[in-house]
């Protein structure tokens, strides 16, 4: 088992959709932390540790979950920003759609997404896509909840 | 002793000497000899009265010849003068012959040149003939061509007519024309509207795939938290109102689907391959299998035209239509399907015949409306997309879909495509 569990950063505009996503990792015991953020531009705040991040933990999260429809700097411009900067382009990241035929999710694998979910995000499939990212275990939660 | 002795001119007599005792003989020799002068004086003496007369006779012949003589010379000359004369004549002959001659010889040249000039004359006639022959038929072809001409002239004044009408007709023409551009140009800004609008219903469709879906997406995500976490503070009534929200959140996200697969349908570029009709139709029926388990199906497909056309979207209205047949005919103790088509007049059309439900004719119009039914839920599920789909795939082909049934004796969808 790994000594430090990693974060998850979650991307969406959606409160709604990511109170679905935290609820269901929680309820599979996974991730004991989720950062959000709201856009684009606050990912990479995060990423980047400024503005209202600045004082976060350093590191990498384990993976990014990234919705592709957000205000400002939307999900493609994100992933193409990861993909090009050094320090961030290993990051797994898990595209969320809204169905399966979204017609960008073509364009996502182009540049780089590892994965895919369709929203709201169904666990066993987000377990799976974990998992085919190799970072099942590093966001396994070691205290588990009561 | 031997001797020779010539009498006058007589032949000599041999006298033989008297032989020896023979005196006698000899005598009688002697006399005979004698005898012989005599008679030799006598005939001497006929000779020579003969002679006389003889002379006498040449005398007179002598005159008679000389008198002939005369007569001679006078036909001599005579007869010298007649050949003189005949001389003259021979030359004048010899001169007339000559002369004849030349003229034999001219006339020979006249005749071989006057043979040639028959002979030239024939051709001549024959040529003439000839050239009488072919005048007539000239004739006889001017004849004919100024009627042709009077025939054409008569033309020429119709159409002289009808250019004038045609005249009048392109200037009608050229001001419809007109008007056509004015329409044309009018098009093209719509059409360029149209391409405005095209993108606001992608627009629109993107939109309903994110936004629609998003509330749609909480409804069923927190209906599922509270079902899973708070039922334990819910009556019987309380469940049975969340589990309607969860299948009506299910429902919705279908129509969405649908709504979002015929839109796409619109909008899809066409790749079109040739297909072999026959092979998609028995691929498409092996796919229903599972569904016809446990049901008495008879399914009859004759031989299929290939056609031009976007494979998957071709194939989809294969599924649609071979879905409906076999949904509407499940009530059937045997359901019988019928698969054909043909192509004819430049259009191919194919049909599925089933004997299932049927519908009433004065809805047909409303068959291949989008979510539109003629049917209720509770006895055949669906949405009432698939003909839509059905009808919207086969327009991109730039076919046509119609459909002929009569309430519980079944239906036959046919659909057109423009042959290839």
């Amino acid at each position: 088992m790994h000594a430090e569990v990693k974060k998850i950063l979650i991307v969406d505009d959606s409160p709604k959709d990511v109170e679905l996503a935290i609820t269901a990792l929680r309820e599979k015991n996974l991730a004991n932390e989720v950062i959000v953020a709201e856009d684009g531009e606050e990912a990479l705040d995060y990423l980047y540790r400024r503005g209202s991040f600045e004082n976060y933990e350093k590191g990498n999260p384990a993976v990014i979950l990234l919705d592709i429809k957000m205000p400002k700097m939307n999900g493609i411009e994100l992933l193409k920003q990861i993909r090009t900067d050094p320090e961030l382009q290993l990051i797994p990241v898990i595209m969320l759609t809204s169905s399966r035929e979204e017609k960008d999710l073509v364009e996502c694998y182009r540049l780089g997404a590892n994965s895919y979910v369709v929203k709201p995000v169904d666990i066993s499939q987000f377990i799976d896509s974990i998992k085919a990212v190799g970072q099942y275990w590093a966001i396994i939660n070691v205290v588990p909840v009561v | 002793m031997l001797k020779k002795k010539s009498v006058g001119g007589q032949k000599p007599v041999l006298v033989l000497p008297a032989l020896n005792g023979k005196q006698d003989q000899l005598a009688a020799d002697l006399i005979s000899a004698d005898k012989k002068l005599a008679y030799q004086k006598e005939e001497k003496a006929k000779r020579a009265a003969e002679l006389i007369v003889a002379n006498r006779e040449l005398v007179f012949q002598n005159r008679e010849k000389e008198k002939r003589a005369d007569e001679l010379i006078i036909a001599n000359k005579e007869l010298a003068y007649q050949n003189q004369e005949k001389e003259k004549r021979a030359k004048e002959l010899i001169i007339a012959n000559k002369e004849l001659a030349i003229q034999n010889e001219e006339k020979e040249k006249r005749a071989r040149e006057l043979i040639i000039a028959n002979k030239e004359l024939e051709f001549q006639n024959r040529e003439k003939e000839k050239r009488a022959d072919e005048l007539f038929m000239a004739n006889k072809e001017l004849a004919f061509q100024n009627l042709e001409k009077e025939k054409r002239a008569d033309e020429l004044i119709i159409a002289n007519k009808e250019l004038l009408f045609q005249i009048e007709e392109k200037g009608k023409r050229a001001e419809e024309l007109i008007i056509a551009m004015r329409e044309l140009e009018y098009q093209t800004v719509e059409k360029e509207k149209g391409e405005v609008a095209n993108k606001e219903l992608e627009a629109f469709s993107y939109s309903v795939s994110h936004d629609l879906r998003a509330p749609l997406r909480h409804i069923g995500g927190f209906v599922n938290l509270l079902l899973r976490n708070n039922s334990s503070q819910l009556d019987e009534s309380g469940l049975r109102y969340l589990n309607i929200i969860s299948e009506s959140y299910i429902e919705m996200g279908n129509l969405i689907d649908a709504l979002l697969t015929f839109s796409r349908l619109s909008r899809a570029g066409l790749q079109r391959t040739r297909i072999n009709s026959n092979e998609m139709v028995a691929r498409v029926l092996k796919t229903f299998n599972d569904e016809t388990v446990g049901r008495k199906v008879e399914i009859n497909v004759a031989d299929l035209p290939d056609i031009m056309g976007d494979e998957t979207l071709i194939n989809q209205v294969w599924v649609n239509l071979i879905s409906n047949a076999l949904k509407y005919s499940r009530k059937k103790e045997t359901a019988k399907i019928d698969i054909g088509g043909k192509t004819e007049m430049g259009t191919t059309i194919f049909y599925i015949r089933d004997n299932g439900a049927g519908f009433d004719m004065k809805y047909a119009d409303k068959l291949f409306g989008v979510f539109q039914r003629l049917h209720k839920t509770r006895d055949f599920e669906g949405i009432g997309i698939g003909l839509a789909n059905v009808n919207r795939i086969v327009m991109r082909h730039g076919g046509t879909c119609w459909a002929k049934g009569e309430v519980g004796k079944g239906a036959t969808f046919y659909f057109s495509k423009p042959a290839d």
